[in-house]
């Protein structure tokens, strides 16, 4: 089915028993994904069969409708760069970043806070949060025990510093993989609308922590010493797969940096680097590499799409746009600060990937309303409409930082933490991060309305 | 021959409330046979004598390794200190905390031949022996075993 005819068949909205079965699959699998009753994945996957079973999507429409159906741009940019982080896992690559890090700090225990943060931010502007999280925070607790600091500030400053980071670029973070395939936005696309607003943010991140902890870490000279003592180089295991990793990475973030201009989709980069680097590798066991894959979070995202899909076939999604639209009167600035807002503490509290899942197609059926005789990139690169997808992704990922079950990097720090014996409550968590939360929403905020209100660039 | 005729009687064994500074000075005093020379390993027994744990050397030095160490080698990068220093950190963690839970135990009228086949299986060096109301009634060792070899061959051979 073509973009057209998507936008006649959803022309009105017939709320007949399809409608409210699909309505119905859709708010009780949200529901018990939020209530977190049964696993996520599990809820998706029989929240897409069901859809399928109850024939309000065909199969055929879940599996190669691009409107409808699994976004298989999303999912195999996931795949594949899960799968160059697992072969480049063992070469120590991360732990070397690390140690060298806390080396340039000195020793001195904000300077390595402060490094930390901005090493995090940029891994995960390029790798994925969770990745960057799960490979630094052990780093982190073994320098926090060197130096005989409290760890607890220093991992939460990690997990905020990802979420911040991981919203710079379209493969940072899983809002921007899906707005961008959705919006048909490319890597470029990104690096001009939304790095700048992180670079800013980031600066005054950095300036707060300054506030907040420079005078309060204090180290005696000796610890700094343990620290200084560490060579990185023992880090690496693999020197001759680092180089054919860094090699391949190199390739990869080329690629997504001229992929729009190449024509290429950011998951076909990707693929060519995961097959790449698994030839590279010489394993004949690829068996372990993609095993490691989280398949759980894939088939969550399949799951979800399928379910999408079908409240998006029924109308669903429609009806919700035009109510939307009757909030705000067609008004694209208020519209696009509702959006950031509630975008963000919907994000603060419940998964941001099915809650963009539903944003990105309320957004397409919005500007098919207020721009009826506009199809395709038209539409969706109008200039009036991109405001509300930087707006989005924005206010998606920032919000993540808002409590401690906001975004997986967060849900790990506090795993991390509670297994070294220092719990960090909901509430403690909440402390640091809904302030940073709220700040670098409220200077996305200015950045938008400055940028695309008020200078028009 | 059976189990029971090689096994040592229960003599010291550790409660799960005791800490870790607890149960490191018991098993440097523990009695094996008549002698006070100290075990590498003991029992674990709840306030009925029900056995609730084992712990071994390897149990204590793997609850005083930093567990963020288990997710990466940084083993390069520790320091000298570092390891007595988390030692004293963890001296008041409960026995129940860090002993290994699920005990492999042996039954009484168990032959050698299985006792030996679980020993290398599972990489035991003590296994305690349980009647069939799954109460202690003694420990084998892996040595003691080998013992009963030894007496075997060496015998046949004299």
């Amino acid at each position: 089915m073509s973009q057209e005819s998507v936008a006649e068949a959803t022309q009105q909205v017939v709320m007949n028993g399809t409608f409210w079965t699909a309505t119905a699959i859709f708010l009780l699998a949200y529901a018990i994904i939020v209530s977190e009753k049964i696993h996520k994945t599990i809820v998706a996957i029989v929240g897409a069969a069901l859809m399928l079973v109850l024939k309000i999507l065909e199969q055929r429409e879940a599996f190669h409708v691009e409107e409808l159906g699994v976004d298989w741009n999303v999912i195999f940019l996931l795949i594949s760069m899960m799968t160059i982080i697992n072969l480049m896992r063992p070469t120590g690559f991360f732990e070397y970043i690390a140690i060298k890090s806390a080396k340039w700090g000195k020793g001195e225990p904000f300077r390595i806070m402060a490094i930390f943060a901005v090493v995090t931010a940029v891994l995960s502007a390029l790798l994925d949060n969770v990745t960057t999280v799960l490979l630094l925070a052990p780093v982190t607790l073994l320098i926090a025990d060197a130096l005989e600091v409290d760890p607890i500030p220093y991992l939460i400053t990690e997990a905020l510093a990802s979420n911040i980071g991981g919203t710079a670029t379209l493969i940072g973070d899983p809002p921007n993989i899906m707005i961008a395939s959705k919006a048909k936005l490319n890597f470029i696309d990104f690096i001009i609308h939304l790095t700048p607003a992180i670079i800013v943010i980031m600066v005054i991140f950095l300036i707060v922590l300054k506030f907040v902890f420079g005078k309060r870490l204090q180290v005696k000279p000796e610890l700094k010493k343990r620290v200084l003592e560490m060579n990185e180089r023992e880090a690496i295991k693999d020197p001759v797969m680092l180089k054919k990793s860094l090699f391949v990475l190199g390739i990869v973030i080329l690629g997504f940096v001229f992929h729009g201009m190449l024509g290429y989709e950011p998951a076909t980069v990707a693929l060519f680097g995961a097959g790449l680097l698994l030839l590279l590798s010489g394993t004949h066991d690829p068996h372990h590499y993609l095993a490691e894959v989280e398949w759980p979070t894939i088939f969550f995202f399949m799951g979800l799409f399928i379910i999408i899909g079908g409240v998006v076939k029924v109308g669903l999604i429609k009806w919700m746009s035009m109510k939307v639209l009757a909030i705000t009167h067609g008004n694209m600035f208020a519209t696009s600060m509702l959006v950031m807002w509630f975008s963000a503490f919907a994000s603060a509290f419940v998964d941001n990937i099915p809650y963009v899942a539903t944003m990105n197609p309320l957004i397409i059926d919005m500007a098919q309303q207020l721009w009826p005789h506009l199809k395709g990139v038209e539409l969706l690169h109008n200039p009036a409409l991109m405001p509300l997808w930087w707006s989005l992704a924005l206010g998606a990922c920032l919000g993540g930082n808002g409590t401690a079950i906001g975004a997986s990097a967060n849900v790990i720090v506090v795993g991390m933490a509670e297994r070294a014996g220092k719990r960090i409550t909901f509430l403690r968590f909440m402390l640091y991060g809904m302030p940073i939360m709220i700040l670098t929403v409220i200077l996305s905020m200015i950045y938008v309305w400055l940028r695309y209100y008020v200078l028009k660039v | 021959m059976k189990v029971k005729e090689i096994m040592e009687p229960v003599i010291d064994y550790l409660s799960p409330e005791e800490t870790l500074k607890d149960a490191v000075n018991k098993m440097r005093v523990a009695r094996r046979g008549e002698k006070k020379v100290g075990v590498k390993g003991l029992i674990v027994l709840d306030e009925k004598g029900n056995l609730v744990g084992m712990v071994s050397i390897k149990d204590i030095l793997k609850t005083i390794i930093p567990f963020y160490m288990s997710y990466t080698s940084l083993g390069e990068f520790t320091w000298d200190g570092m390891l007595e220093d988390m030692a004293k950190k963890v001296a008041d963690k409960r026995v129940s905390e860090f002993m290994t839970k699920d005990v492999i135990t042996i039954d009484e009228d168990a032959p050698l031949m299985e006792c030996a086949d679980m020993m290398v299986k599972h990489n035991l060096q003590r296994v305690p022996v349980v009647n069939k109301d799954g109460k202690v009634l003694g420990i084998v060792y892996v040595r003691d075993l080998y013992y009963a070899l030894v007496k075997t061959l060496l015998d046949k051979e004299a």
